[in-house]
Parts: structure tokens; sequence; C-alpha cells
């Protein structure tokens, strides 16, 4: 097989032909081993002495890879891999003490270790008489952590996943991983008084490994690769080995994936910076999902969150929210009224105030609860420092002379009533005036309260620009009464407009509502509450009954203005009733397959409706442009017609369900005969009718008895149902066609 | 032509005239494995790379005959033939008019069906694909490099091998390319994503060349640098090509 054949060229020298004809038979024999696994044994020690420190560069590059690729490969059980593991250790120890060995032969090679490390814990952990095999890869292991730091990136990458596939084993788990490919060989495995191996030793290699894969978190290394390489390695240890992901997790959220942001931006860091903060915050936000509950989810948050704003400042400067210059203007949601003051005070009513009520200058009553008090101080200034800087300095002025309205108008009604209980006001120079929040810290109830006197002198000793110039002030800034623009008038046109996008926006919450799961809809069968629940359904009633009801009887008085009226020159506007049955018209044929209960639904609140109007009118009335059913039932028929397939039973059930049919309705069924598929849908569903609506029976064997006569394809259906639901049709029939039929005939030989 | 020589050797002096040296493999992925990664994996199969795709949403979609009726197939258990097929007969014209069956025509002789990313056993040898258009190579069923086509893709993919933990200590590029997911945004894309492609396997083979530590010191910065560190540079690069593909990158495991 392949793998005599690469034994038989083992001995070739540096001929580069020889060379190539080898790898060749190599690539063969790798094709053979993919194809069937059975053949792994034998070919990848049949391939060792080719690929060993002595051979060729291209020769030891293939042999690492393959020997990479067999020991991850996920086809071999953990038995067969234990064979192949324990057979090229002592290979795999030859390549990579080589002195100067080449870079992606160590890649390759510090990969099949890893691969190897799991896997040769278990064998020894179950043979520990092999002292052999424990001493090839304890001293692969000691070789890949001495050469880990000074080698060149690619094998860095490899080193990294060393130490985490050792880590891994050597540490407790929870169980929780996948048991393929040794990941879940752990410290649990491990007897506590195994010959050869020391639960304790092997836990402390772990945690100095760990600690040393977590260096680049710890020293903020901007080397994307190898962070990126150790942060997405990171997740198995933390989910799974529980000893591991405080540590871990600490590293993380120390490290500042930004910080590469702050050199000068080359499209080259851009990528970078790009990289590193993304890989960081897949992990915390993979970590979040799989383990909502983690004791350090809320730091985990805080942490994503940070990061989001601080990269939205670095990356999208230019697609950020428009300034608020810009958006001022032409902006018709937040347009300001002309002449509209910005902000105003308002006055006090009477009765008692805090002191907090005094200087509270906002009208939104979640804001006036807050208790300002349990702002701590120091937080309490900076904002206050904060807002007292950015604040427009006009505003600033209409506040403090707000307040100053307040004090006066407290003043004067304290002057003269005398009000009793009247919370202190002392302090009122130093306290932060202007604010937009009660940032103070003198709650009422935390000092005694003070009695009128005492209010009055601490007036009194207020700072003297207070008491002067009040009158002028208050005159000056008193703000006229403010009235609104009056409304344009509105014409007819544009009413109807208005009415039209009114009636659009009250289909918009159907795009949102939740459908009404069937699971909890029981059938409340006649006693059913219409629109009781909040869903989808209860919303389309709604509809359907503002469409029906809501102007029923008040649309036909427009229409005898019209009589009267010499000549109306307007088109004719559709009324709301109309607007909302058109739209209505509209969602259901969107996706009429799926709402064709909402037809049904609907078209029984026509037909109920147009009875109502019938009897209301007093029996004669047959005015047709007030009665809807026939009309929309047509419209909405004909809708769909045109889309139906073979397999579409809803049409059955749509001509079973609605309340009233007609010929002509009927009569549209015609159409679907025109198509050879669909013409058993268009007979069965007659059929149907036939025999489950008595009223319509008639009306529905005329149709079918049509059909018969105009369509020579769906005759032999149709003569069925005939034969037996209108026994004696077709015969008569045949017999008046065929005494036609000669005459006819004639007459075409004729002319 | 000579044909004499036995029957193994033409046949190897062909394929040599078609991948010359190392290819790096690519694999790559959309939402639901029909529109933007099939179109990739045509042009890099053209391009002789070796290469595989897949979708990582729940269900392939497709557009239907309105926004709300979506056609709806299982991942790894519909041919692109059937889907082709069902379309055809459902309503001709209007899959034709919408470019789906232009596109599940050129889908089905790329390969057999809409696979997902989820479901996909990394490492399961890829034997049994032969006729899949960029196939060859690709045996061991293991790509050095994932491009995805949308941000969330890439999501999805570097949390499911996160997910995965790693097994088979194999590191793994992955990229996304944000490609609108229509016909034409998905052809400029494909091109954007040869081009990548040819970047970084040019680079993959510059690193081949050298041997040996000699040829390691005495190279410059630039050509001492390893294909995984040269790797943010040329997605760098082939960024300020195609300004208009955003594009994200990470190491990843497999």
């Amino acid at each position: 097989m392949a793998a005599d054949s690469t034994n038989a060229s083992s001995s070739s020298n540096g001929n580069p032909l020889a060379l190539a004809e080898q790898l060749e038979q190599l690539n063969a024999a790798r094709k053979v081993v993919l194809q069937d696994s059975t053949y792994y044994d034998r070919i990848v020690k049949g391939v060792l002495p080719i690929i060993g420190p002595r051979a060729l560069l291209p020769l030891r590059r293939w042999g690492a890879e393959f020997l990479a690729e067999s020991l991850a490969t996920p086809v071999l059980t953990m038995r067969d891999k234990e064979n192949i593991t324990v057979a090229v250790l002592d290979t795999l120890r030859g390549l990579l003490d080589g002195v100067g060995e080449d870079t992606i032969v160590l890649k390759a090679s510090v990969a099949a270790a890893a691969s190897a490390y799991p896997v040769a814990l278990r064998w020894i952990i179950n043979n520990s008489y092999h002292t052999e095999s424990w001493e090839q890869m304890s001293s692969i292991k000691s070789r890949i952590l001495q050469i880990w730091d000074g080698a060149p990136a690619p094998v860095r990458l490899s080193c990294i996943k060393f130490a985490q596939r050792v880590v891994l084993a050597q540490t407790a788990s929870n169980g929780m991983e996948q048991k393929t490919n040794g990941l879940d060989i752990s410290l649990n495995m491990i007897p506590a008084n195994h010959p050869l191996l020391d639960p304790r030793k092997l836990e402390a290699e772990a945690t100095g490994l760990l600690d040393r894969m977590l260096g680049v978190l710890q020293d903020n290394s901007s080397d994307a690769l190898l962070v990126d390489a150790t942060l997405n390695c990171l997740s198995i240890l933390i989910r799974t080995r529980p000893n591991t992901s405080n540590r871990i997790l600490n590293a993380v959220l120390n490290f500042n994936p930004l910080k590469l942001a702050n050199s000068p931006m080359t499209p080259k860091t851009r990528v970078l910076v790009k990289s590193l903060e993304k890989t960081t915050r897949m992990l915390l936000t993979h970590l979040l999902r799989r383990d909502p509950n983690n004791p350090m989810a809320g730091r985990i948050h805080q942490y994503i969150e940070r990061m989001m704003r601080s990269r939205a400042e670095i990356f999208d400067e230019a697609s950020r929210k428009r300034a608020l210059v810009d958006q001022a203007v032409g902006d018709a949601k937040r347009q300001k009224m002309e002449g509209a003051p910005q902000f105003m005070v308002p006055p006090l009513g009477p009765g008692p105030h805090s002191l907090a009520g005094v200087f509270t200058l906002t009208s939104n009553p979640g804001l006036q609860a807050f208790d300002a008090t349990q702002l701590p101080a120091n937080l309490a200034a900076k904002i206050s420092v904060k807002t007292l800087m950015t604040l427009d300095q006009q505003i600033f002025d209409l506040a403090v002379a707000g307040i100053r309205d307040r004090l006066t108008s407290i003043y004067a009604a304290g002057a003269a009533a005398a009000v009793a209980a009247q919370p202190a006001v002392n302090n009122a120079a130093t306290a932060p005036l202007g604010v937009d929040e009660d940032d103070d810290d003198y709650e009422p109830d935390l000092t005694p309260a003070e009695d009128t006197e005492q209010i009055l002198n601490k007036l009194d000793n207020a700072p003297p620009e207070e008491p002067t110039e009040l009158a002028a002030d208050a005159a000056a800034l008193a703000l006229g009464p403010f009235r609104l623009p009056a409304p344009p008038t509105l014409d007819p046109d544009a009413a109807a407009k208005l009415s039209q996008a009114a009636a659009s926006r009250v289909f918009g919450p159907l795009s949102v509502l939740k459908e009404s799961g069937a699971s909890r809809k029981p059938k409340a069968g006649i006693n059913r509450l219409a629109a009781s629940s909040y869903d989808r359904d209860s919303w389309l009633t709604l509809i359907t009954r503002l469409a029906t009801r809501s102007t029923a009887g008040l649309d036909d008085l427009s229409s005898i203005k019209m009589e009267d009226g010499a000549l109306d020159n307007h088109p004719p506007r559709m009324s709301l009733g109309d607007t909302i049955r058109e739209l209505l018209y509209t969602y259901i044929l969107e996706d009429w397959r799926r709402r064709i209960e909402i037809a049904v639904a609907w078209l029984c609140e026509e037909w109920y409706n147009d009875q109502l109007t019938k009897r209301s009118s007093g029996g004669g009335y047959n005015d047709a442009a007030a009665l809807h059913y026939e009309r929309w039932a047509l419209r909405l028929f004909d809708g769909f017609l045109s889309y139906i397939t073979a397999q579409d039973k809803v049409l059955t059930r749509f001509l079973a369900e609605i309340p009233e049919l007609s010929r002509p309705l009927l009569g549209r069924l015609k159409v679907l005969c025109e198509d050879p598929t669909t013409v058993q849908l268009a007979l069965t569903t007659l059929l149907y009718l036939v025999m489950m609506r008595p009223p319509v029976r008639e009306i529905a064997l005329d149709t079918v008895a049509e059909i018969w006569t105009e369509f020579e394809d769906a005759r032999p259906l149709a003569a069925k149902y005939l034969v037996k639901w209108r026994p004696g049709f077709i015969e008569s029939q045949t017999r008046a066609h065929g005494s036609d039929a000669a005459p006819g005939n004639s007459m075409a030989i004729a002319t | 032509m000579e044909t004499a020589n036995g029957s193994a050797a033409p046949a190897q002096n062909g394929q040599q005239g078609d991948e010359t040296g190392f290819k790096l493999k690519f694999c790559t992925v959309c939402a639901s494995n029909q529109n933007r990664s099939m179109e990739g994996h045509l042009r890099l199969a053209q391009a002789n790379y070796p290469v595989i795709s897949f979708g990582t949403g729940s269900l392939v979609r497709l557009p239907g005959p309105t926004v709300t009726q979506p056609n709806v197939y299982k991942f790894n258990q519909t041919s692109y033939d059937s889907i082709y097929r069902e379309l055809e007969a459902k309503d001709p014209q209007l899959y034709r008019a919408n470019g789906l069956l232009n596109m599940l025509g050129r889908n089905r002789v790329i390969k057999w069906g809409p696979e997902r990313w989820q479901d996909w056993q990394i490492g399961m040898p890829r034997v049994k694909h032969e006729k899949d258009q960029g196939s060859a190579g690709m045996e061991s069923g293991v790509p050095d490099i994932v491009i995805t086509c949308e941000e969330r893709c890439w999501d999805a993919v570097i949390d499911d091998l996160l997910n995965r933990g790693a097994p088979l200590n194999r590191p793994v590029h992955v990229i996304n390319i944000d490609i609108k997911d229509n016909h034409k945004d998905a052809s400029i894309g494909g091109g954007a994503i040869v081009d990548l492609a040819d970047s970084l396997n040019k680079a993959a083979m510059e690193e081949r060349e050298k041997v040996g530590p000699a040829a390691f010191d005495a190279g410059g910065a630039a050509s001492r640098a390893s294909f995984d560190e040269r790797v943010p540079e040329i997605l760098a690069e082939w960024q300020e090509r195609w300004p208009d593909l955003p594009s994200t990158w990470t190491l990843s495991w497999f």
C-alpha cells in the first residue's frame, strides 16, 4: 500500500526529483488515511522514519503538519489516538529539539504536541508503568516552554495553545466540556496516589502556565496576533475549569484593548485596534450568554458598555449623530414655537413649600421625587460644577430670577399672613441656583423646623441685591400668556389626506403585536369577547369594526348631497371607512394564505353591518353604495384568485366560511377552470358547498353546470358531480346541444 | 502531449499546471450559504484555491412573493437543485426576475446543497466531496482562512469557535468583509475576496520559500515577519483598495 511505497523511498537523498516524487507519495498516503481512518496507525508509523529531524526540510514540514493533522483528527477514537501518540512522541521530540529549526516545522510540531499532551497524560494515568512515554512528553513540554518566549510569532501561537491544553488537562473540571478530542481530560482523572503524576504539582504547574499565558493581557500588549490567540482559547477554561475562571476574567477585565488607539491611526493600527476590541468583546458576550449568572456578570456588563462607548468615539466620528446645531434647523418634530420662552420657572402655588420645593426647577414629577441627598457629596459637587460650567447664561439668569420671584412671593405671603411652619430657607445665597435638578444637600427634614420669625430674619439677612429691584425684574420677566398659532383651515381634500394617513397608522401596530399563540388561546365559543386581549387578533377585530361600523350611516349623507348638487368636480373622495377597507384589503392580500381568517372575519362584519343598514332603512333599502359586503367579497376573491395554486385548500375554507355567497362570486371560480391544474380545486370547492351549505346548493350547482358547458377540460369531473347532484342535466344538455349543433355545423359549411 | 508514460504522471502534471505551488485553504460564510458565500466560493474555486462554504443562519431563507413569505429550507438536507426545481415550479417568472433561479442554477453546479457552519464537524475529511468546486486540496476539511460576509456571521463563527473549545489546536484567521446581500454587491464582494485571497496567499508562499534560520536572519523586518503576523497588514492594505467593504479580523482556533 501507500505506506509501503513511502518506506521504500525513504532512503533517497537530496535529489530534487526524488524529493518531489517522495512528497507526491506522501500526499497519496495522506489521501488514503483521509479516505479510510483505519490506515492511520500504519501510515503514521510508516512515515515516521522519513520525516525525522534528519530529513530534508520539505519532508520535515510535511511530516510535522501531517502529525499535527493526524493527532487532531476527530475521526479517531481516544484509544486509536493513544496508540499513535505514544508512537510519535520520539519523532516529535526530535523535531522540536533541532537547533534553529524551521518556523513552519516548529509551529506544526508544537501544535501536534498540544494535541498529544492530554492523550499522553491519559495514557500515563492508566499505564503508569510506561515511564518512557511520560519522560518523552515531559521533555517535549519543557522544550516548548523554553522556546516559547524567543520564538517567531507563528511558533508562539502554537506555544500559547500548547500551554492552554496543559492548563486544561491539569486543572479540575466541572464536567461541562464536550467529550471530544481530549478536552475532557482533566485533573479529576488523576488519582491522588499515582506513582508518576502528582496532582498537586501538576495543578501548581498549570497555575504558573496560566499566568504566563495571561502575561500578554497583563502587560497590555498590543500584539494583536498573540492577544487574539490568547483570548480566543480562554473560553473553555473559564467555562469548564472553575479554578481558573476568576484569574482569567480579572486579567481580561483589566486589559485595555484600545490602548493602541492613542498612537497615530494608520490603516494597520485601525485593523489591530478593531480586532483587539472586537475579540475581547466577543469573548465577554459569549461568556455572558453561556453563563448569565456568573458572579462577575455585573463587571463584564460594565466593561462591555465602557468599551462600546470608547470604541464609538474612536471609530465612528464621522457617523455620529448630527451636532445640535444641524438638528435645530428643519426638524419638524423639534421645531420650537416662535416666541415661546425656552425656559421658565413656574411660580409656586399657595401653601407651605419645602426648601427643596422652592429650588426645584423641573416640572417632571419623577425628577422632583429624586432625593439628591443620596448622591455622595463629591459626585454632587462634580455634577454641579460641570452643569454650571456648561450652562447657558440666559437660562441661568432666568433661573436665578425665577427663584428670586419665588422667594419674594414666599416672603410676601409670610409677612402678610405669618404662616407658620415654613421650612428653613437658610443658605439661600450659597445654594446652587439654576441647576436643573435639586441637588441641595439641605433636606428640610434634616434640619430642625424653624419658625416664621427665624425665616424672616434669615430673609432679611439675605444678600442685599435680592430685595432691591425685585419689582422691576418681575415686570421685565413676567411672561405673557402664550397662544398657539391658529391651525390652518382644513379643506376637505387635506382632511381626506390626513384621515388616510390616520387610517394607515391604525395598521402600524400589526407588525409589532404578537401573534396570539394557539396554545394559550382557549376556544371560548360563542362567549368569546372580541378584542379582549392586546394581541394582533384583537387589534384586527378593532380595525374591521372601525372600517365597517364607525361611519356606517354617516357616509350616505354626502351621497344624497351629491345628488342634489348640480355638478361635483371633485373626484369622489373615499370615506374613512373605505380608506381603512382599502388598507385592510392590501394587508390581507400581502399574505393572503395566512390572513384568510382575517378576511373571513372582516366579511362577517361587513355582512352584519349591511344587514343592520338594511333594517334601519326599513327593509326596502337597496342603495348599493351603502352596502359593502358583496363588493368587498368580490374584490378580495378577485385579489387572490390569480395567485391560487392547486394546493390552496384555503379557497374552500374561504368560500365555506364567508356569510353569503352569490352567483357572481361563485362565477369567479370559472377562472380557475382555465388552468387545468386548478380545475379540481374549483370543482371540489363547489362540491363542498353543495354538500355543506344547502342554502347555496342551487347556485353552486348552477356554477358547476356552467363550468360543464363552458370548459371542455373540466367536463369529466363536473359531470361526475352533476350526475350525482343534478341527475338528468347532462342528458338534457347533450340532447339540446346535439339538436343545436346540427344546424350550426351546416351553417359553418355553408359560409 | 505525451500520454504514453503511464497513467499517473500526466494527470499530475495537468493538476500542477492549474495550481502552481502552495495554496491557502479558504472557507466562505454568509447567512444562508446561497448568495455571498457561494459567489466567494465560486470565485475562489475559479482562482484554483481550495474552498468550502457555509451559512450561519438557523435555516436557509430565500425571498418569496412578499417580504413576509420567505422560502425556507433546512440546511444540509436540501440540495440547490431541489430548491431550484421547487421555485421554478412555484413561479418561474418571479424567481427568474429576482435572480433566484440564476443564483441557484450557479450554486447547484458548485456543490450539492447549503451547509450550516454550526453543524460542520471541523476536521472531518471531506473526501466525498470530489465533485464540489474547490474541493481539490480541501480533503482534510480544515481551512486556513475563514471569510465571513457579514458582521453577524463573523460573530456567529467566533462564538461557535469559542463554544467548541478549540479541540484541534489549529489557528485560523477569521476575517469579516461586510457585503450587502444582493447579487450585484455579492459579485463585487466576490472579486474583493479573491483579491484578498491572492494577497494572503502571496505572503504565505513567501513564508514557505524562506528556508531555515539563515534566510530568517538575512531579510529585513518586513520579510522576516511571518505570514500570521502579516495578515493584519495585508488586510489593512486591502482595505485601502476596498474602502466600501469594512472588514474585521481575529485569530481564532479550530
